[in-house]
């Protein structure tokens, strides 16, 4: 029976191929476990070292006495079965498989030979040809990849799961950049036993994870994927980038429907049936995912407040051009706001507070919305620019946002004083974005999704 | 699969198909004609004739008895020499919006049902929709309401609306039919929607 909780929640771990040599991956697991705090017991195993940082050096998994949960296996292919049997014999019965050369490289019948071992002992493979998985609230550092050269992101709520290692690596390194939190990471490699199937069920089943992402070459039991997909979105966002959309125009279709409809097609089906969704770059996957954060929207109708005009108008198109509606403020919203703000200030949808607003307009405008029973979704602009804002805005904004009310997004545009800005407001939990598109485009997906929810709702 | 049986299977999945037969003999499609009503088409069935229309095989919008015996006695003049089954008596569908409904066996997900709009809809601006079948009515819906050219059957410029309830009904009949069968690509190429249902007028499928 598949178990992924021992592999991601577990007490003890055995590194198979752990090194004493800096420059090898076996060292690199290891230590990212020591120096990540990991309250486990380590079995460093090495026919021949005796001690690993500060470890204690063990031949092979049976001449370890207590339980293990997980074997990380880091050593070369051909050793890889032997590994295999003696974690089978021990008991081990999660593994990360961190090694590659099998069906990636033609190893076909490696690979078939570490499925057959599994099968035979119950054993839960994550790999071949893996990076390994990230539990952050459980101090489980698994990945083979140095922490200063990729680093960790935030215990979070984003479940990620990634079927390339070299992707996903990208990916948790630019979350950690960004500021962005993380419940689960694991790169899957070969699926050899654990598949994409298996990993979204149990995420599916997490607690700690709220928004599941996904990066998919290719999905093995289809139906199953359908299935399961379809019952997790309606409890929590799924949202998938599917690589590997070229058409395989060698087959030979005779009508007309198999011309049209070629894999990349059918992945696009899928993904509207379950509605999953898609994200079509790298980027979109963070767009899309930081936005689920927030408080579900009641509606689509957007409330802009932002300190330059210009950044009003694209804010403007961008609600067009998602098909999303420009809120009309509530006739108390405009009395507020008319009373408490400068006489130049336009009382209308987008709110210009003007060049000159400081962090007490902010205030007032975005506290004003938040109360407007007109206005479902609140867009903040803040281009730092400007001489009279400053950093304070931060604590404006975050202190709105904790109200859970209504979803805030934030829009900022700008180099490096911005940029500091903006990761605060996204390790914070407030998902901002760089550009209008960016952040109504994911505003658009998040509304969908709360339509999707509360339609449910009432069939269910 | 031959037409009539591919016919066949459509009805026995209460799918509506345009009335048509196969006869051999004028005499008998005389009769049929006057029994289905004109206007009429009539198309040669030959194993050695594979483009009928540019043999001259195809005959469209006969009126009346004896246009069908002058069309008859061409097509047959035209297949000279070819082996012939028969001739298909075909109802001339009246006008409506021209759709297409089609299925195929993804490798990795199983049958799947598209729909879309005819002609350079589908085939220019590539507007269609997909599900995985099986689909319920909803799914159904959902895939209409997704492609582009929806205005165009909500009524567009003075038309009338088609019946996008009994549409919706087809491509769940089509998903069920892809389900319980060994089809691997079927095109339902046209099928005609009017503001009260929809008629299947030419269908391909391969097993």
């Amino acid at each position: 029976m598949i178990n992924l909780k021992q592999i991601f929640e577990p007490k003890s771990i055995a590194v198979i191929g752990a090194s004493r040599e800096p420059s090898k991956v076996g060292h690199a697991i290891v230590k990212n476990f020591v120096a990540g705090g990991f309250p486990g017991d380590i079995y460093p195993i090495n026919p021949n070292a005796t001690e690993i940082l500060g470890l204690k050096c063990y031949k092979n998994v049976s001449s370890i006495k207590g339980k293990i949960d997980c074997a990380i296996i880091a050593i070369p292919a051909q050793f890889v079965p032997g590994a295999l049997e003696e974690c089978g014999k021990k008991g081990v019965r999660g593994i990360v498989l961190i090694t590659g050369g099998f069906s990636e490289v033609g190893n076909v019948e490696g690979e078939r030979q570490v499925a057959e071992i599994a099968k035979r002992y119950d054993l839960s493979i994550i790999g071949a040809n893996c990076l390994g998985v990230l539990n952050p609230a459980a101090r489980v550092d698994g990945i083979f990849l140095p922490v200063y050269k990729m680093a960790r992101p935030r215990v979070g709520d984003i479940g990620f799961i990634s079927q390339s290692g070299a992707v996903g690596g990208c990916i948790v390194d630019l979350a950690a950049y960004a500021g962005i939190g993380i419940s689960k990471f694991v790169s899957y490699g070969n699926a050899t036993v654990i598949d994409e199937t298996h990993l979204l069920e149990y995420l599916g089943k997490d607690e700690k994870t709220r928004i599941i992402v996904m990066y998919l070459e290719g999905v093995r039991r289809g139906k199953e994927f359908i299935k399961v997909a379809k019952e997790i979105a309606k409890k929590k966002p799924i949202i998938l980038l599917k690589a590997g959309v070229s058409k395989k125009g060698a087959e030979a279709v005779k009508s007309h429907t198999a011309s049209l409809a070629g894999s990349a097609e059918a992945y696009r089906a899928v993904m509207k049936q379950c509605k999953i969704i898609e994200a079509k770059t790298l980027m979109e996957l963070f767009y899309f995912a930081k936005i689920f954060d927030q408080p579900l929207p009641k509606g689509n109708r957007v409330g802009i407040v932002t300190n330059g005009g210009g950044y009003g108008v694209l804010a403007t198109d961008a609600v067009e051009l998602f098909e999303l509606e420009l809120a009309n403020f509530s006739e108390e919203s405009k009395k507020i706001l008319r009373k408490n703000l400068p006489n130049y200030v336009n009382i209308r949808n987008p709110l210009d507070v003007v060049g000159d607003a400081d962090s007490a307009r902010y205030d007032l405008a975005i506290n004003t919305l938040m109360e407007d029973p007109n206005v479902d979704i609140i867009v903040v602009v803040v281009l730092f620019q400007t001489v009279a804002i400053d950093s304070r805005v931060i604590s404006v904004i975050t202190r709105a946002a904790d109200q859970k009310k209504k979803p805030i997004v934030v829009i900022s545009t700008g180099g490096e004083y911005t940029e500091v800005h903006k990761r605060i407001f996204d390790s914070y939990g407030i998902p901002t974005y760089h550009s209008p598109t960016a952040a109504l485009d994911a505003v658009q997906k998040f509304v969908w999704y709360a339509d999707f929810l509360k339609k449910n709702k009432r069939i269910g | 699969m031959e037409l009539l049986e591919g016919i066949a299977t459509l009805k026995k999945y209460g799918i509506n198909v345009v009335p048509t037969l196969l006869t051999r003999d004028l005499g008998e499609a005389k009769k049929i004609g006057t029994k289905l009503g004109f206007p009429l088409a009539i198309k040669i069935i030959s194993p050695d004739i594979l483009h009928k229309s540019d043999r001259g095989c195809v005959k469209l919008n006969i009126s009346n008895v004896e246009e069908l015996g002058k069309a008859w006695k061409g097509i047959m003049a035209n297949a000279k020499g070819a082996r012939i089954e028969g001739m298909l008596i075909q109802k001339m569908a009246s006008k409506g919006i021209e759709l297409i409904v089609g299925g195929k066996v993804d490798e990795q997900f199983g049958p799947l049902v598209l729909f879309g709009l005819g002609g350079i809809y589908v085939e220019i601006l590539k507007d269609f929709s997909m599900r995985v079948c099986p689909i319920s009515k909803e799914d159904a819906l959902e895939m209409i309401s997704e492609i582009k050219g929806l205005p165009i059957l909500q009524g567009a410029r003075g038309t009338k609306p088609v019946d996008l309830n009994a549409v919706a009904d087809l491509l769940v009949k089509v998903s069920r039919l892809l389900s319980e069968s060994k089809i691997k690509e079927l095109d339902l190429n046209p099928v005609i929607a009017y503001e009260k249902g929809y008629v299947v007028v030419d269908v391909r499928m391969i097993e």
